[in-house]
């Protein structure tokens, strides 16, 4: 429970020097506030009375002795006399007897005792004059303290201690108690206030002021009322000390005039029309408010701030511009070093700081790979070798025209598919009871393409001829693979356009996807193309079918744009394999005397690449090669040259990474160029792997591609256009975006501006529209292919 | 020896008090105000930093709490914080005016009878008419695609029963309680209102009014009546009013207007205008509020300018 009573204890086992200093102050602090006013002014009465009972008899009978009996029969004055009577009548020295262990207000009642005029003057300020007279272990029984232990069991009445006076307070509710005394002090002043003001006096000031009245005093003091008062003989024993009022109750009076200030604005609240009282209308906050707003600075408003707290302090932001503190100091030293020094340290910092930023770049968290570059001039490199003509072609047509087959037998003719391989697939296909397929599957190799017996993705085959090594782009026929078709035309330099002869299926190819692909490979911007008339032999080689379909074509081509010089007619036969290298030896086709297929491919065709531009070349694929290069990419360099050891950036990701290898036709080489078929090597961290997708552009991080998201184009209309939702070709790039604005229809002769702002564009007018995408991507200049609903709607290129 | 790692129990315990229904029926206090006279009001705002707006208000204590410990009636002590006028977002449809979103909540110990977690239905009925006052009171077309939340707490508020009597007593309009709390929550939230410095057309206050049969058989009007005073009542009336324009945007009125035989004019006309005197009383209250809000600000500017 309450240390001090403990302590005290231990004290007085060590007859402590300063016991009874220490027992005073708690004594005088427990008088203070364990008695109410009422008690006070109870005990006083009470004592008149034991007096008058006690009679003459009794006189040395201190009022502090009465009051201390009294406060022991909680007020009976016939016990209480009893008591004294049968204490005073043995012997008077028993007064002296003292019991500092008591607790509570006993406690203190008994050193007033103590401090009675007999021993008053003796009174010791040591233990060792305390007990000059006693005899040495052997204390006289009155002078022995005596120790007494609390009881374990607690009070009755709550653990916070309640202010009504009973048993002893704890010092909180002790402080509680100053803290309420203080506020009837403050009422009562405020009531005073509301009188000389004059304002009506309402009920409540009334009330506050009842509970003012019961308190007697302005200062609550060490005092005992009762001693205060002049009819008691004891009046003089106060000690002097004890009048002072002490430090905690004291208000400074600033703080005062501050709360007197606050009242009186509170006064001057008026104004209300409503008939209710409105003076002080206002409360002041409660216990839990004013806990609240301590939390706050701005809860208080300025003007009823007490102006005795402390000023508000003045907290600037530091200026950044200026100096530091440090940079002033050493300002100041370096300025003393240069008084000895020459110039050239000035420049120093200016040194360290540029050193420090170059070696900050250096920084990088990832351990850069370290791949040497040969720095060769790969123009010149290309230059110096003697080679043959590279060329690509997209063999494009109807489905089921034959593309895949005649290719296959071109590629068996030209020995570039072995014996064996070719005998394996013959069987595998009369296996699956698709005999007619075997030379389609060299090409076909998915096992989805075999089993439904179309193309689905493009499919590249090699293959060289004397002076040309030719690369095939075989491209699915079916209209729901064109945007794979698309790809690998944008990589070819010519096209080889098969129609199938046979009866009724040149006519159905030509309202498919003979005509489409057509259209697409020029506006491709694929300028030769060869037209191979194929399956001949179902029509028994008639020469009227192929002069039929040859004029047809002629005109359908023309009208597309292809120069008449530049479209070639083979009849051929892909699964007999007539004119394809070698003539037909069936006496029907004696007619034809032209060249046969392979050598219509390879007449002498000068590919001019941009060599000599900025690198660029669309993915075509993205693979994991081997180990040691986890990361590949394929493709074909459209513009540029590159060698190992190159740094390269990725778009649209904007992803940089080194050359590790690069391969040439499936041969290790140190550099390529633009038009060559490449595998690349490509160092990257395996976080970047699935950023880097099929049509990103691999660009020269100087002249990066830049993403956009909206371009302009002049557009050949196959359909009718508006503002629609549509895809985007560019090669293997496909974006889905939309026709945002329909620019001008344009002249075909001369690009004029024929429309402004049309409603639609018709098929087969040329346009300039605005196209916007969905997202981003690195589109340059170049062809484009729109497509929409699984058809091609326009084609043409950015402006 | 006790575990020191763990927190351990005091040595010697208190007893547990329990609370028995008090036998003498209800407690109730002896109104010692005037008929026309409010309880005092303490108001506060600016007491959340963090929120744009914010305000506290609390009515006085009726008595002093150490006279019966087991029986201290409830006063009012709400706070209040506007957060915004911040954009709606953008999935929302566009409104022209400002959206207006009121959240009452009573503490779970604002009562004697503890409140749940949820929201219950008087706490939504209460914010019903709260908004219903300040959607008149708010200049809402100034502030288009815009939305505050305007959230109310009620830390301690007068049970609709009184203490100790176990049932309503007859003859009591009930919700007397939830009456003066929509009054304080339309002043508190006026104040912080004004603290958040959103546009409004007038400083509204709340204001509760109570038709009170005397011992003579005569009506009178009580002003902000409150539970623990009134065991006896026919109707109550709480209003939110703007006094500068003279309108009033929130009436809500309970009870029978008793009929009088003597002739003594008891409408709910003359109950509406106790009302509107009570919204007057506190709106001076408010006023003097704005007043120490502006000087603060401008005394606050001073200071700013002049370290500049």
């Amino acid at each position: 429970m309450s240390k001090h009573r403990i302590k005290s204890v231990a004290l007085e086992d060590d007859y402590a020097d300063d016991y009874y200093e220490d027992d005073e102050d708690q004594s005088g602090y427990v008088e203070e506030d364990g008695m109410t006013a009422e008690d006070q002014e109870r005990l006083r009465v009470a004592t008149v009375q034991a007096r008058n009972t006690l009679g003459q008899g009794f006189t040395s009978i201190t009022d502090k002795e009465i009051q201390d009996a009294l406060w022991h029969y909680y007020y009976d004055i016939s016990k209480s006399v009893s008591y004294l009577k049968n204490k005073h009548t043995p012997s008077q020295s028993k007064q002296d007897k003292t019991r500092p262990a008591k607790t509570g207000s006993q406690l203190a009642v008994h050193h007033q005792a103590v401090k009675e005029p007999n021993i008053h003057h003796l009174l010791p300020s040591t233990a060792k004059d305390f007990f000059w007279d006693s005899p040495w272990l052997n204390i006289p029984f009155h002078r022995q303290a005596e120790i007494r232990i609390e009881p374990v069991f607690p009070r009755l009445g709550l653990l916070g201690g309640s202010s009504t006076g009973e048993g002893k307070m704890s010092k909180i509710a002790a402080l509680a108690a100053k803290r309420r005394l203080k506020e009837k002090e403050n009422e009562k002043q405020r009531g005073a206030a509301t009188h000389t003001s004059g304002l009506p006096e309402d009920t409540a000031s009334g009330l506050s002021k009842l509970r003012i009245a019961t308190s007697h005093t302005l200062y609550p003091h060490k005092e005992h009322p009762l001693r205060s008062r002049h009819d008691l003989q004891s009046a003089s024993r106060i000690d002097q000390t004890q009048e002072t009022p002490p430090k905690g109750d004291a208000l400074p009076p600033s703080r005062q005039q501050g709360k007197d200030k606050r009242t009186e604005d509170n006064h001057q609240l008026n104004g209300s029309q409503s008939g209710a009282n409105v003076a002080d209308m206002r409360a002041k906050p409660s216990m839990f408010a004013r806990t609240l707003m301590i939390s706050c600075d701005t809860a208080l408003p300025l003007s009823s701030r007490p102006p005795t707290l402390l000023p508000e302090p003045v907290i600037s932001s530091f200026d950044f511009l200026k100096p530091s503190p440090d940079d002033i100091v050493l300002k100041a030293q370096n300025f003393k070093g240069s008084k000895t020094s020459t110039s050239s340290k000035q420049q120093k910092p200016a040194k360290a700081k540029e050193s420090i930023t170059n070696s900050m770049e250096n920084l990088s968290v990832v351990e850069p790979e370290t791949i040497k570059s040969k720095n060769l001039d790969v123009l010149a490199e290309y230059k110096k070798v003697e080679r043959k003509n590279a060329a690509n072609f997209v063999v494009i047509g109807h489905v089921d025209s034959g593309k895949s087959t005649l290719m296959g037998r071109l590629l068996f003719d030209l020995k570039a598919i072995d014996e064996r391989t070719m005998q394996n697939y013959k069987e595998e296909a009369e296996k699956m009871g698709r005999g007619s397929f075997a030379f389609a599957w060299v090409l076909d190799q998915g096992t989805e393409e075999r089993a439904r017996g179309v193309t689905i993705d493009i499919a590249t085959h090699k293959f060289q001829t004397e002076r040309t090594s030719f690369t095939i782009l075989d491209a699915p026929g079916h209209r729901d693979f064109v945007p794979n078709m698309i790809g690998g035309a944008s990589q070819a330099d010519f096209a080889v356009l098969v129609i199938d002869a046979s009866p009724s299926a040149f006519e159905a190819g030509l309202r498919g996807q003979t005509k489409e692909h057509a259209l697409l490979v020029r506006s491709m911007g694929l300028a030769k193309i060869v037209v191979a008339v194929n399956k001949m032999d179902r029509t028994d080689w008639s020469k009227e079918r192929f002069q039929d379909i040859k004029q047809q074509m002629l005109a359908f081509l023309t009208t597309a744009g292809f120069k008449s010089e530049n479209i070639s007619f083979v009849p051929c036969s892909g699964l007999q394999g007539d004119n394809i290298l070698t003539r037909s030896r069936a006496p029907q086709a004696a007619w034809y005397n032209g060249p046969t297929l392979v050598e219509e491919l390879d007449t002498p065709e000068p590919v001019n690449h941009a060599l000599e531009k900025p690198l660029r070349m669309t993915l075509d694929d993205t693979f994991h090669d081997s180990v040691q290069n986890p990361f590949s990419v394929s493709g074909r360099i459209e513009a540029g040259s590159l060698q190992v050891g190159d740094q390269i950036v990725v778009m649209p990701s904007g992803i940089k990474a080194f050359i590790r290898s690069i391969r040439v036709d499936d041969e290790p080489s140190d550099w390529a160029v633009a038009g060559q078929n490449v595998i690349l090597s490509l160092s990257i961290t395996e976080a970047d792997f699935d950023q880097i997708n099929i049509g990103n552009m691999l660009c020269n991080p100087a002249f990066p591609v830049e993403n956009v998201s909206s371009f302009t184009a002049k557009v050949l209309a196959f359909d009718h256009l508006m503002p629609m939702p549509l895809d985007v070709h560019k090669g293997r790039l496909h974006i889905p975006g939309r026709i945002s604005r329909l620019a001008a229809v344009l002249n075909k002769v001369d690009d004029s501006v024929v429309k402004k702002k049309p409603q639609v564009v018709h098929p087969g007018s040329i346009a300039r529209i605005v196209v916007e995408l969905d997202e981003p991507a690195p589109i340059e200049a170049g062809r484009i292919i729109l497509r929409a609903n699984g058809e091609t709607v326009a084609a043409g290129h950015l402006e | 020896m006790a575990d020191k790692r763990r927190i351990n129990g005091p040595a010697s315990g208190t007893a547990i008090p329990i609370f028995t229904p008090s036998k003498s029926g209800a407690h109730t206090l002896q109104r010692t105000r005037k008929p026309n006279q409010l309880r005092k009001i303490y108001l506060q705002p600016g007491v959340v930093p963090t929120a744009s707006g914010s305000a506290y208000l609390e009515l006085e204590s009726l008595c002093h709490p150490s006279s019966l410990l087991n029986a201290v009636p409830s006063s009012l002590k709400l706070s209040c914080v506007i957060h915004g006028p911040k954009p709606l977002p953008r999935n929302a449809n566009f409104s022209s005016n400002l959206q207006l979103t009121i959240n009452v909540k009573f503490a779970p110990f604002a009562t004697r009878q503890r409140r749940g977690y949820i929201r219950d239905v008087t706490e939504r009925d209460i914010g019903t008419h709260v908004e219903t006052a300040l959607c008149g009171v708010i200049v809402r077309d100034r502030w288009p695609k815009s939305a505050i939340d305007i959230i109310i707490t009620i830390l301690e508020a007068e049970d609709d029963v009184q203490w100790g009597s176990g049932t309503q007593q007859q003859n009591t309009v009930g919700g007397l309680g939830n009456m003066n709390v929509v009054s304080g929550c339309i002043t508190v939230a006026s104040a912080a209102l004004m603290d958040a410095k959103i546009d409004c057309l007038d400083l509204i206050t709340g204001g509760v009014a109570a038709v009170v049969p005397k011992d003579d058989g005569k009506f009178v009007h009580h002003l902000d009546p409150s539970v623990i005073e009134e065991p006896f009542l026919n109707s109550a009336c709480v209003v939110g009013y703007m006094p500068a324009r003279d309108e009033v945007t929130l009436v809500w009125t309970r009870g029978n207007i008793p009929s009088y035989s003597d002739g003594q004019t008891c409408r709910f006309d003359s109950l509406l205008d106790s009302a509107v005197n009570a919204a007057k009383g506190a709106h001076v209250i408010l006023r003097q509020v704005a007043t120490e809000l502006a000087q603060a600000e401008s005394t606050k500017l001073i200071i700013d300018e002049s370290k500049t």
